[in-house]
């Protein structure tokens, strides 16, 4: 409603706008768009000689390590969905539409591979199964936990709450009058189940799928902490980069990389638009049904059980003089003296505090000025934020060290700051941080605005008196999502930390290759305790914002 | 204080939204834009207030030319259907808003603030927040909230079409009451033909872009010019020319002679018809409606099937034969 606000406002409020627009779309443009075409360029850039042509691609053709990865790491990818989408869908289903109990205690456990970097996972079935593992020597097995079965479990256990959280969007859609027709026509459980919860849920699962295929296939810190000598594609282009320095090769392996995460970027939004329509449809009443219910209870315990125990056993582990054979309380792992000590973790808190600030201010801005502002700069600037969800943080990060590792180019400047660290944690949740935000968007009523104007306020005070108020959580929660992701991402930054400046996140890897085990549990456990934290602050203070407008 | 409207024309792409809009807004008047939805009536409104830029036409505010400013600048005063108030607001600040922004004093926001709120009735609640009110508390917020800054125009754009049945009557008095003895010109948007004519001091019946008809109730009532308003704004026979000529050759010499006789249809408002019983009338009743004070009759007569209403206390009964007459001060000729 407000397209034509444009030619009919003041001169200073038109330059406000128009800022709003072009900052965040210039920042987009050298922090996201720059970086990936790049990379793009690089991969044609040959490593034999530094001329132009497709010979890194010929090369990737003709090199049997990357086949082998590429095999591997769609194997893996999907192994990992098959068993993920089984488990999200009993879990999803028992939370929506069973009367289970210990909804609450399934939740927390979904909640938990949030807070801490991926590779948690995989320390602590190392922890669990590993050589020395406590079970394995409880059980006196020796599992082949290094390699292609400890990766399904840390992916699966990992993906997992992401898979939980489509499903049961898909799930709480349901029409509870359809089920009402259905028993009047006499179907029963099954049957309503075949015939309406399931199409229902046909895209949450697809896209759930390609979800959790792309976090496997993208994930780096598993790889390096379990994969053992079963190399994926995260591991060949580190490698190719890191060891061998083939830039070239490393970035063909990059663009690579990008189809998979593109078709289910694609798929989604697909998805998105089939299912798009929201009634007013309200969903199936919850009824108890004894056995039923505790079926679900049963298989979710399980599952949700793994996690906290693979967590767990990596807080309990910290604590220990010698796992496992020195089970005696101890602090002295939490005295890490190498890789900088806790340096790198009070860098991750101001770099993602940075990135937090920075992405919220940049996100409403852009958020604000597209809604003000419609035109050719919005759309490009709504058209390049749907991307960076599609781009591997490995591949991001590649591109960020081939953008602005340079000399010769004024952004080169940033190179070796935290500027540039949080930049690119933050480009790199762009997308999911615009979801956010635009979601929010939608609680702002256009009449107020309008009446806004009406009565005499400018823009600033449609943006303080309309805007603000009404996007209070939604800021928030963009803030601290940014945060938490910044804190515990791995592949993005892998790339860009140099011996002065590391991330915490990048010390938990580097401990756990020298073969500092508890020391890489004790560090994880101080991340999840800082990210558990900010998790609560914003559970606590949305809910005491909530209650304080309902009562008014 | 004289709106003037010339030539208004604006297209949303290849869509026309409004074309060839001519209108004036003077004085203390309360003038409605009644239409059906896609009319172009809320755009007209918004274009009014400065929330949309027009393609071409000119509008004036006292012969000053208001294109150029922006709402914010133009001191107009603006209520919409869904209340928009401040949710982090008091009723009280919600009301001093725009004297607050104009940065008046706080011992005369104070001042102002409560006279609105008496005003509006809603002295006790200045320190709720809206979520707090009814509907129709809020809107008479919203009222509130528009005229404390001593508007130039008040602008209405549905106001009271969230409203239930019973406080939107309700309402309909009160804001014309405070209208009335506050003087501001104002202009509402409605679709609803009862609200208008109850409301209104002049009507512009607008569709698919364009004026049909401006005037007073009564005359866009009893002297519809078009087929259209004759629909809008109420039920009505309509008999072709040619049928007229046949059956009332007394009433066709009243034809205005820049109308062209195949376009021509005659109005008839069902009330004007007189039905009288007679044993050899030409008419029969085929059904009857009883609506309380009034009953609603169906009836064949020559040929043609007519609506007529009567007083409920006038006895007829279906199948009976009738008297038809009607006279010329009672009906209008329309083009279609």
């Amino acid at each position: 409603m407000n397209t034509a606000t444009s030619s009919l406002t003041s001169n200073a409020d038109r330059w406000l706008l128009r800022a709003c627009v072009w900052l965040p779309l210039a920042a987009l443009l050298l922090f996201f768009a720059l970086p990936m075409l790049g990379i793009g360029w690089r991969s044609l850039v040959q490593d034999s000689d530094g001329s132009l042509g497709a010979g890194n691609y010929a090369a990737l053709l003709n090199s049997p390590g990357i086949w082998r990865a590429v095999g591997n790491s769609l194997m893996l990818g999907v192994s990992v969905t098959l068993l993920t989408l089984l488990m999200a869908t009993v879990l999803a289903y028992g939370l929506e539409r069973t009367a289970m109990l210990g909804k609450r205690f399934i939740s927390i456990a979904m909640a938990l591979p949030v807070l801490a970097p991926s590779l948690v996972l995989g320390l602590g079935l190392i922890f669990l199964l590993g050589r020395g593992g406590v079970l394995a020597r409880l059980l006196d097995i020796r599992p082949e936990i290094y390699g292609f079965w400890g990766l399904l479990l840390a992916n699966v256990l990992y993906a997992l709450p992401e898979a939980v959280l489509i499903v049961r969007a898909a799930l709480r859609h349901g029409d509870a009058r359809q089920y009402e027709a259905a028993e009047v026509m006499g179907a029963g459980a099954l049957r309503q189940f075949i015939d309406i919860t399931l199409p229902g849920m046909t895209y949450g699962l697809l896209s759930a799928g390609f979800v959790v295929f792309t976090i496997t296939i993208t994930d780096f810190g598993n790889a390096v902490v379990i994969g053992g000598n079963f190399p994926v594609l995260a591991t060949e282009i580190y490698n190719q980069v890191n060891g061998q320095m083939k830039f070239g090769l490393g970035s063909a392996v990059g663009i690579l990389l990008l189809l998979p995460a593109a078709l289910s970027v694609w798929i989604d939004r697909v998805a998105a638009h089939r299912q798009g329509a929201t009634t007013l449809a309200t969903p199936p009443a919850l009824t108890p049904r004894t056995v039923c219910d505790k079926a679900f209870l049963i298989t979710s315990l399980l599952i949700c059980g793994t996690v906290y125990v693979v967590i767990g056993t990596v807080v309990v582990a910290s604590f220990i003089e010698l796992w496992p054979y020195k089970l005696a309380f101890t602090l002295k792992h939490y005295d890490i003296t190498i890789s900088g000590g806790y340096t790198p973790l009070w860098t991750s808190i101001i770099v993602s505090l940075l990135a937090a600030v920075l992405g919220t201010l940049l996100l409403c801005t852009l958020a604000f000025g597209t809604r003000r502002l419609p035109g050719p700069a919005a759309h490009l600037a709504n058209l390049l934020s749907v991307l960076p969800v599609g781009v591997p943080g490995l591949v991001l990060g590649l591109a960020y060290i081939f953008t602005f590792n340079s000399a010769t180019m004024p952004w080169g400047v940033l190179y070796g700051s935290m500027v540039l660290l949080a930049l690119c944690n933050y480009y790199h949740y762009h997308t999911q941080g615009y979801v956010i935000m635009m979601t929010g968007m939608r609680n702002i009523s256009t009449a107020l605005e309008d009446a806004t104007a009406v009565l005499g306020g400018g823009t600033n005070r449609v943006l303080r008196d309309v805007y603000l108020p009404a996007l209070r959580i939604t800021l928030l929660s963009v803030a601290i999502f940014l945060f938490m992701r910044s804190m515990v991402t791995l592949a993005a930054v892998i790339f860009l930390v140099t011996p002065s400046l590391s991330l915490a996140s990048v010390t938990v890897m580097r401990l756990d290759e020298a073969g500092l085990t508890s020391e890489a549990a004790a560090f994880s456990t101080c991340i999840m305790v800082i990210v558990g934290t900010m998790a609560l602050v914003l559970h606590w203070v949305t809910d005491r914002m909530l209650t304080t407008t309902s009562s008014k | 204080m004289t709106l003037q409207i010339k030539d208004l024309h604006k297209c949303f792409g290849t869509q026309t939204a409004i074309e060839h809009i001519d209108l004036s807004v003077a004085g203390t008047e309360f003038v409605c834009l009644l239409g059906p939805s896609g009319c172009g009536k809320t755009t007209l409104l918004r274009i009014i207030a400065g929330l949309l830029a027009a393609d071409s036409g000119s509008l004036t505010l006292d012969g000053k030319n208001l294109a150029s400013q922006p709402a914010s600048a133009r001191g107009f005063g603006i209520v919409f259907q869904s209340y928009s108030l401040f949710p982090q607001m008091t009723v009280a600040q919600n009301v001093g808003y725009g004297l607050s922004i104009r940065r008046t004093p706080a011992s005369a926001q104070h001042q102002r603030v409560a006279e609105l709120l008496d005003m509006v009735k809603l002295n006790e609640f200045s320190a709720c927040y809206p979520g707090q009110l009814s509907g129709g508390q809020q809107q008479r917020v919203a009222i509130a909230r528009a005229l404390a800054v001593n508007p130039a125009l008040l602008l209405l754009d549905e106001p009271l079409s969230a409203l239930d049945a019973r406080v939107r009557a309700g309402l309909r008095r009160e804001l014309r009451d405070v209208q009335r003895r506050l003087g501001i010109p104002t202009l509402m948007v409605t679709h609803d033909q009862e609200e208008a004519m109850t409301m209104a001091d002049r009507i512009v019946c607008m569709n698919r872009g364009r004026i049909e008809q401006v005037g007073t109730p009564r005359e866009l009532y009893l002297q519809p010019r078009t087929r259209f308003v004759a629909d809008f704004m109420g039920q009505s026979n309509l008999l072709p020319a040619a049928t007229v000529k046949a059956l009332l050759p007394e009433l066709i010499a009243s034809i205005p002679a820049d109308m062209d006789l195949a376009q021509a249809q005659l109005c008839v408002r069902p009330e004007r018809l007189r039905l009288t019983t007679h044993q050899q009338g030409a008419g029969r009743i085929t059904d009857i409606t009883f609506l309380g004070s009034i009953q609603r009759l169906r009836l064949h007569w020559q040929g043609l099937e007519l609506l007529a209403e009567t007083s409920s206390a006038m006895c007829f009964t279906p199948g009976e034969a009738v008297n038809v007459s009607l006279a010329a001060q009672d009906c209008a000729w329309v083009s279609a």
